[in-house]
């Protein structure tokens, strides 16, 4: 699965590395040293976005970590394992066709700063 | 560092296709067959082989005095292929077979010839791990040089995840 | 230990016993699926196991729980201890190692597995131990039962092998979409799903049978894949309706690049 460098390298200015693999026929981009929103414990994070639907969810936020936020969030999948590494998410869907990869980050991150 | 290696049942079954052909002036046949990197307990390496590339009959030297010699071109493509496959840090393995039963080891003419190869694969594919496979009619040993180490390592194992499962272990006959 | 202990097993091949003595066998899970397959794994002469539980013995575990005697109830004994117990009380000599936590926590002995044989719980569990039996090239035979209904229960279950070249559980049709979507919608909601002794019994038997023809190679069907759907209402164990053309299949989850340790490509 391709995506368009231009999208790829949107994602670049959030996190300290990018990367990608496929899992299972699954795309993820993996992204180190992300930087979270003001009010994340703690602040940077590794993190995980599958652009694709996976499992109930049209694109979906891994963190290698629980982060506790303004909100309290449904953690609701703990220690998946992917990539041979344990993530956790937590319940938040991102709908809306044709996003860009930064958009659908953008969009997932907001899950700790928007009530509902 | 222990060390272990493993293969499916459809590349042990092409590779000893492969290998028990004859040839036209050579003893033995002689392949690549390439491997990626997985770690094990304590540190431990696990080598999952994942394809085999055949050397045509056109690339063996006639030299009666080894059982077999493979030519520049070959080893230019396998230095290539090495090349090629950096970035999935896929490593390379020369391999050939000894027609006897049980538990094989290097020859001397293995010895002189086949170590002295690693560090050119080693110098191109600094991250993968290289190293010597050679099989028997019902067994297999491995050595393995891993990233940044030029010492050929024994493997304790090779196993074969088929239908049936083969174990070849180190120390132990079929 | 004499030959007359395998005699009656002879069947199996000459060189049967040692065969089987070679292989590692991991087993993540130890109850009431896990308890059944250690347990015959031991009796056929299996000498190497890498096991997995972090739980201990409750009393709603002894209706299925083989090993497990009413004071480890009480006792809290460790699920991981009545297995290892098991296995030694059968094979002296066996090599246990043997984890009390999730395969997902220590991750590493596994890999080290020629056949993985899981009795976990959910659609995620299985997909996970898949990939890494993909990833690490092990046969994966996996077990799992359940019961639906309350007016007129019906057990239900499956076995299936997933080897590396062959079509894994989404060609077979078993893992879908929908199946994992439903799943983690349902999360927080599972409670305690009923379970019984004799389907744990019946599949995990077949499952050890598939594991044994797996080295020994005794039926000579080379078989690489299955997938039995068990009627616990009927008693039968039937190939699934999704298998019919599936010998041509290639499998497109699961290629080359699935190999070994994860090697992210830098963008």
């Amino acid at each position: 699965m391709d995506y368009p460098r231009a999208q790829t390298d949107e994602l670049k200015p959030y996190c300290t590395k990018l990367s990608m693999f496929m899992e299972g026929g699954v795309p993820f981009f993996s992204l180190e040293g992300l930087r979270l929103p003001a009010g994340c414990e703690p602040q940077v994070c590794d993190a995980l976005l599958c652009p694709v639907t996976r499992d109930n969810y049209p694109s979906r936020l891994y963190f290698s970590v629980k982060v506790k936020s303004l909100y309290d969030r449904n953690w609701n999948c703990e220690n998946a394992r992917i990539g041979e590494k344990n993530w956790f998410a937590f319940s938040w869907k991102v709908e809306g066709a044709n996003l860009t990869l930064a958009q659908m980050l953008m969009a997932h991150l907001l899950g700790f700063t928007k009530e509902k | 560092m222990t060390v272990a290696i493993k293969m499916t049942g459809r590349l042990y079954d092409e590779i000893r296709r492969d290998l028990e052909r004859p040839h036209p002036f050579a003893h033995e046949r002689v392949g690549f067959v390439f491997g990626r990197i997985g770690t094990r307990d304590a540190g431990g390496k696990l080598v999952l082989l994942t394809r085999y590339h055949a050397i045509p009959d056109a690339q063996y030297i006639d030299d009666p005095t080894v059982s077999a010699r493979i030519g520049p071109e070959a080893m230019t493509w396998a230095m290539q292929a090495v090349y090629h496959g950096r970035a999935a840090r896929e490593g390379i393995f020369h391999i050939h077979m000894h027609g006897y039963a049980g538990e094989t080891g290097m020859s001397k003419t293995d010895r002189r010839e086949i170590p002295p190869m690693m560090p050119g694969f080693q110098s191109v594919g600094r991250d993968a791990t290289h190293g010597i496979i050679i099989l028997s009619l019902d067994h297999g040993s491995g050595w393995v040089c891993l990233p940044g180490d030029a010492t050929l390592v024994p493997c304790g194992n090779i196993a074969v995840i088929g239908t049936e499962v083969k174990v070849f272990e180190r120390g132990r006959t079929s | 230990m004499t030959a007359e202990r395998f005699a009656r097993q002879s069947f199996l091949g000459a060189d049967a016993e040692a065969r089987v003595a070679r292989v590692t066998v991991g087993v993540p899970g130890l109850g009431g699926g896990g308890s059944h397959i250690i347990q015959q794994l031991a009796h056929i002469g299996f000498q190497r196991y890498v096991l997995y539980d972090d739980d201990v013995v409750e009393e709603s575990n002894l209706n299925r729980l083989v090993g497990a005697e009413a004071r480890d109830a009480l006792a809290e004994t460790p699920k991981l201890h009545i297995a290892k117990m098991r296995i030694l009380s059968l094979q002296p000599h066996a090599i246990i190692r043997g984890y009390a936590c999730k395969w997902q926590e220590k991750p590493e002995p596994l890999r080290e597995c020629q056949i993985v044989m899981g009795a976990v719980d959910c659609y995620r569990g299985r997909r996970e131990l898949e990939i890494a039996c993909r990833r690490y090239l092990m046969h994966y035979i996996d077990i799992g039962m359940d019961v639906h209904g309350d007016e007129r229960p019906v057990i239900g279950g499956q076995i299936i092998l997933s080897s590396p070249c062959s079509p894994c559980m989404t060609c077979m049709g078993f893992l879908t979409a929908e199946k994992l979507a439903a799943e983690a919608a349902r999360y927080g909601n599972a409670g305690g799903r009923p379970q019984v002794v004799w389907p744990n019994g019946a599949l995990a038997s077949t499952a050890v049978g598939l594991a044994v023809d797996l080295v020994t190679g005794w039926t000579r069907k080379n078989r690489s894949y299955a997938y039995l759907v068990y009627d616990g209402n009927e008693g039968t164990l039937t190939p699934s309706k999704t298998l019919i053309g599936i010998e041509k299949y290639v499998c497109k989850h699961f290629g080359d690049t699935d190999l070994g340790d994860p090697v992210s490509i830098p963008l």
